[in-house]
């Protein structure tokens, strides 16, 4: 600091009690703990000074669980029935060492740019990243929506040195939408949630030209007071501008739109239980024409080269941004240079602001007039707002008066790490129990209709998933484009320019809650197998996808909810290693739990959403779900057992219990692969996955989006010689099952690829589709157990959500 | 040549629908609020307020409404006055959402940027509102509660129900 310099107003936190520094930062929502104001206050004391606000807040927002991810990277002691074990870093250990142990060459980027980056042939990359934006989503659904998908859409364009969209994906957890009961004070109805979510994804991802084509929606009454919104982009960006650097020297250069008073607190707020007095600060309306202009002005500066490295302003604003670029070498900033909306922020308000559509650019002073040039062609306000340093120290002012000045070692490593408890008692008791046993024809009725399987095309239609030309699968397929599609297939061909390169991609996903409440570390593995089995199905490779997981979960300080976590985290350690396939990027939102009407805490169900990316060497290969005619034989992939724990059937009947479906990865694998490899060759007319509902759903699914019958001989299916019941053939949910339609002269050539003996034995041919559309089922004892009209099927599949909108 | 300085000014202007065309807007306004339990109310026509502040004129606030802010084919517009007369209500409503001032607005925005991209006086300001008039019998309470429900989110926005003319 100069002589001629002040320093801005001091915090006092020397000398105070840990209870005082607590209401301190309560009255300033700065959620720091007390292990972390202790830190605070020990390198304050060496620095013989008091902080600055707006250093505390710098740390508070560094520090935060939004930012420092500290429950998955602090020391959690786990009690297993009588065994405890010491886990240093879950991050590390789990997530990171999965993809360390498949060390695949095609990843490009993993865990330390803003997405993951995947090879896309030999010129091109894929980057993909999924965030969530819960909290604000709760508090207001349209804004919050909205600048979530602007801030997923941020980080891909800040990944190397920027990524051109070319795909959202949207997956909510809502409450149902026809839910009756009390909410308390502030909250919003599960339906104005659900409406206002899905117009804010709407209406930024339409603006902005950007394709939203993959995702999904589950509904269960426990997300009604904190609903999940995870939004997910993938971009395309040239392999030279996967990596990028800061050189001290350089320019600090913001653009987009002006710093405003809007969004203060984000970050820290994200690592606060929900509450009725939330700062309304921390939700803002997007405005996606600001951020297409700053879109198109990177990609042009980045073909010019014209900057060394780029990141987005998310949460924390200039202050992560700047942090994150400068945390290797150092940074000065002059806050004074910032374009601002209002001229009455102070230096702190300026340095921690949330304002959206920001990006933060590292420039060689000698290309700064060009890089100006480019980005006023489109309308783009920058601003040279400091430079990075070799002092390794970050020092913001503010006119003559110093805001921060901080050591960036502290600043990024000088996190405590607090050791918290988990406790995991295992898997519950697997007698199922309760319900009422219903007809079988009944049971599937109510299965399709069933909120979680309806039709989504109420949501669907209202996203441009077309923009940019290249959607060669769509969401909804079928000869009426209704039915489910199990992943979209992207053919990125307005991006690379190269209409004669067929090579495309697909996205799918994986969850389900259910099965986490039984055991999250196979809900983990059913996921994974739930996204790559989707993937497969559209004639994605398998062998070469790679993984985001997103962890939302109540608070870590419940040992038993930092217990399931843990458990699922290592269900996703095993699930990669097993599959092979690389988690690249992804995320977590912790504390999603707020008090219900009758006061008492009301936590989410563990949720972790697993989104998969993987290439297809030609899109005009890709394959749909519906049946294509009649007389085609009909074979089901894998093996069927009695595993109907956490499943649909057991859910409409109201059955608790069950063994969770448990997912064998080498098997799994081995049946995707030889699928893949068929659909390769062209000898596969339809595959759809069997999830929800099982069988039974999966075949009226293909049914009624192709106009075509089946007969289906329960007898035929591979399974456990234990299942004597047509129920659980038909409603089970083992998971690597997939339901494949061959034509009768292909189907030699077809089962050529599932090899001989052990390998070939999950393949059976279990039927033909019929020309008559109706899904008659043969029982174990030969007789025919159910004959459904197809188009009653689809009329109860499709009513569900229009009604509950009506 | 004198420089002479443009008093700022505060402008509203009003675009809706022409009352020939079928308001679907409206509609899903009126559906909603009916499900909060107001079965009495009969139609529900949107239409947007923009206030406008800064160095520019009424003539050119009227130009910049008829060129940029309407569709002739099936908007109007019309500049009202800044306080609107107290009213008798006789089963009429009107409410106005806006977005609290810390709040951004990006339609205001680019409104902003347009007039000045006419070639008007760039203003300090545009702020931009939604417009319910509503027709039927309620309460003021039982409206503002209804409102606070689906229409506006009171954490950002703020609503302002009054009596109104047909």
């Amino acid at each position: 600091m100069n002589a001629s310099e002040s320093r801005s107003a001091a915090l006092a936190v020397l000398g105070k009690s840990a209870k005082e520094l607590r209401a301190l930062g309560d009255s300033r929502h700065l959620s720091l703990n007390d292990a972390e104001w202790a830190a605070i206050q020990a390198h304050f004391k060496a620095a013989k000074r008091e902080p600055t606000l707006a250093e505390v807040e710098t740390i508070a927002q560094t520090w935060s669980e939004h930012c420092k991810h500290k429950t998955f990277t602090s020391p959690i002691r786990l009690t297993e029935g009588k065994k405890t074990r010491t886990i240093k870093n879950l991050f590390q250990e789990t997530i990171v060492a999965a993809t360390a142990a498949v060390k695949k060459p095609w990843c490009l980027s993993v865990f330390d740019d803003n997405a993951g980056v995947v090879a896309f042939g030999k010129k091109w990359a894929l980057a993909f990243k999924a965030e969530t934006h819960n909290h604000p989503s709760a508090l207001e659904p349209y804004g919050g929506a909205e600048t979530g998908v602007g801030g997923v859409i941020r980080d891909v364009l800040g990944c190397g040195l920027g990524a051109k969209p070319v795909l959202n994906t949207d997956v909510f957890c809502f409450g149902r939408p026809d839910y009756d009961g009390a909410l308390p004070e502030g909250a919003h109805h599960p339906k104005r949630t659900l409406r206002g979510v899905v117009a804010g994804v709407r209406d930024y991802g339409n603006r902005m030209g950007i394709p939203t084509a993959a995702g999904g929606i589950w509904f269960d009454d426990d997300y009604r007071l904190n609903p999940l919104v995870f939004c997910g982009t993938v971009g395309l960006l040239p392999q030279w501008a996967v990596k990028k650097e800061v050189k001290p020297g350089d320019l600090i250069v913001a653009a987009g739109g002006r710093t405003g008073r809007d969004g203060l607190h984000g970050a820290t707020f994200s690592s606060a239980n929900l509450g009725a007095d939330a700062p309304s600060s921390a939700v803002q309306i997007g405005h996606a024409i600001a951020e297409k202009r700053v879109l198109d002005a990177l990609l042009r500066a980045r073909e010019r080269k014209l900057y060394r490295s780029v990141t987005d302003c998310g949460a924390g604003g200039f202050s992560s941004a700047v942090g994150e670029l400068g945390a290797k070498c150092g940074a000065r900033v002059r806050l004074e240079a910032a374009p601002l909306k209002v001229s009455d922020l102070t230096g702190w308000e300026i340095w921690l602001s949330e304002s959206q559509e920001r990006m933060v650019f590292a420039v060689p002073p000698k290309n700064l007039k060009a890089l100006e040039v480019v980005f006023a062609a489109e309308g783009c306000e920058t601003a040279v707002i400091g430079e990075f340093t070799s002092t390794g120290r970050l020092h913001v002012t503010h006119g003559a008066e110093t805001v921060v000045e901080l050591d960036m070692k502290f600043l990024h490593k000088g996190l405590p790490r607090v050791e918290r408890q988990a406790t995991w008692a295992g898997t519950p008791s697997a007698k199922p129990s309760g319900g009422t046993d219903k007809k079988l024809a009944q049971a599937l009725r109510e299965c399709v209709g069933h909120l979680n399987v309806c039709s989504r095309e109420w949501v669907i239609r209202q996203y441009d998933h077309e923009v940019q030309g290249g959607t060669v699968i769509k969401p909804l397929q079928g000869v009426r484009h209704d039915g489910p599609g199990d992943a979209c297939v992207i053919w990125p061909q307005a991006a690379t320019g190269d209409p004669t390169d067929f090579a495309g991609f697909s996205v799918s996903h994986g969850l389900n809650p259910d099965y986490g409440r039984l055991d999250p570390y196979w809900m983990a593995l059913a996921c994974v197998d739930e996204a790559l089995r989707n993937l497969t199905c559209v004639g994605a490779d398998p062998s070469r996808a790679a993984l985001l997981d997103n962890f939302c979960w109540a608070s870590p300080e419940d040992p038993k909810q930092l217990g399931a976590l843990v458990r699922a985290a290592e269900g996703c350690y095993d699930a990669g290693v097993g599959y092979k396939a690389p988690f690249i990027s992804g995320k977590d939102s912790l504390y999603n739990q707020s008090k219900d009407e009758k006061g008492r805490e009301l936590p989410i169900p563990g949720t972790l959403l697993i989104s998969a990316l993987a290439p297809l060497a030609d899109v005009r290969k890709a394959v749909t779900m519906d049946f294509k005619g009649p007389g085609n034989a009909l074979y089901l992939i894998g093996r069927t057992n009695d595993e109907l724990g956490g499943s649909l059937y057991h859910r409409v009947l109201g059955r608790t219990g069950g063994e969770v479906p448990k997912a064998n990865p080498a098997c799994a694998l081995d049946g995707f692969k030889s699928l893949h490899a068929a659909i390769l060759k062209g000898v596969v007319l339809s595959a759809h996955d069997l999830s929800d509902g099982g069988l039974a759903v999966a075949a009226a699914e293909m049914g009624f989006s192709g106009e075509f019958g089946c007969v289906l001989d329960l007898d035929e299916a591979a399974r456990d010689p234990r299942i004597y019941s047509n129920e659980t053939l038909l409603f089970s949910e083992s998971p690597s099952r997939i339901l494949v339609e061959v034509k009768p002269e292909s189907e030699g050539a077809f089962l050529r690829h599932f090899g001989k003996g052990a390998k070939s034995s999950a393949v059976r041919r279990i039927g033909q589709t019929t020309a008559n559309p109706i899904l008659k089922v043969v029982g174990l004892d030969g007789s025919t157990i159910m004959e459904e009209p197809l188009r009653e099927l689809k009329e109860a599949w499709q009513k569900t959500l229009p009604a509950a909108f009506a | 040549m004198s420089v002479r300085a443009m008093p700022t000014a505060t402008h509203l202007v009003e675009v809706r629908l022409r009352p020939e065309f079928v308001d679907a807007e409206g509609a899903s306004a009126l559906s909603l609020l009916m499900a909060q339990g107001m079965p009495s109310l009969k139609e529900a026509r949107v239409s947007r307020l923009y206030e406008i502040k800064g160095p520019i004129t009424a003539n050119q606030v009227l130009q910049a409404a008829k060129d940029l802010l309407c569709d002739p084919v099936t908007q109007e517009h019309r500049v009202v006055a800044p306080t609107a007369p107290p009213l008798n209500g006789m089963n009429f409503w009107r409410v106005e959402v806006w977005l609290k001032p810390t709040v951004s607005d990006p339609v205001g925005e680019t409104v902003r940027d347009a007039i000045a991209d006419m070639g008007l006086p760039r203003p300090d300001s545009v702020r931009c509102a939604l417009v319910y008039r509503l027709a039927g019998r309620t309460s003021k309470p039982q409206l503002e509660r209804a409102v606070a429900r689906t229409l506006a989110n009171p954490l950002i926005q703020r609503a302002l129900v009054t009596e109104a003319h047909p």
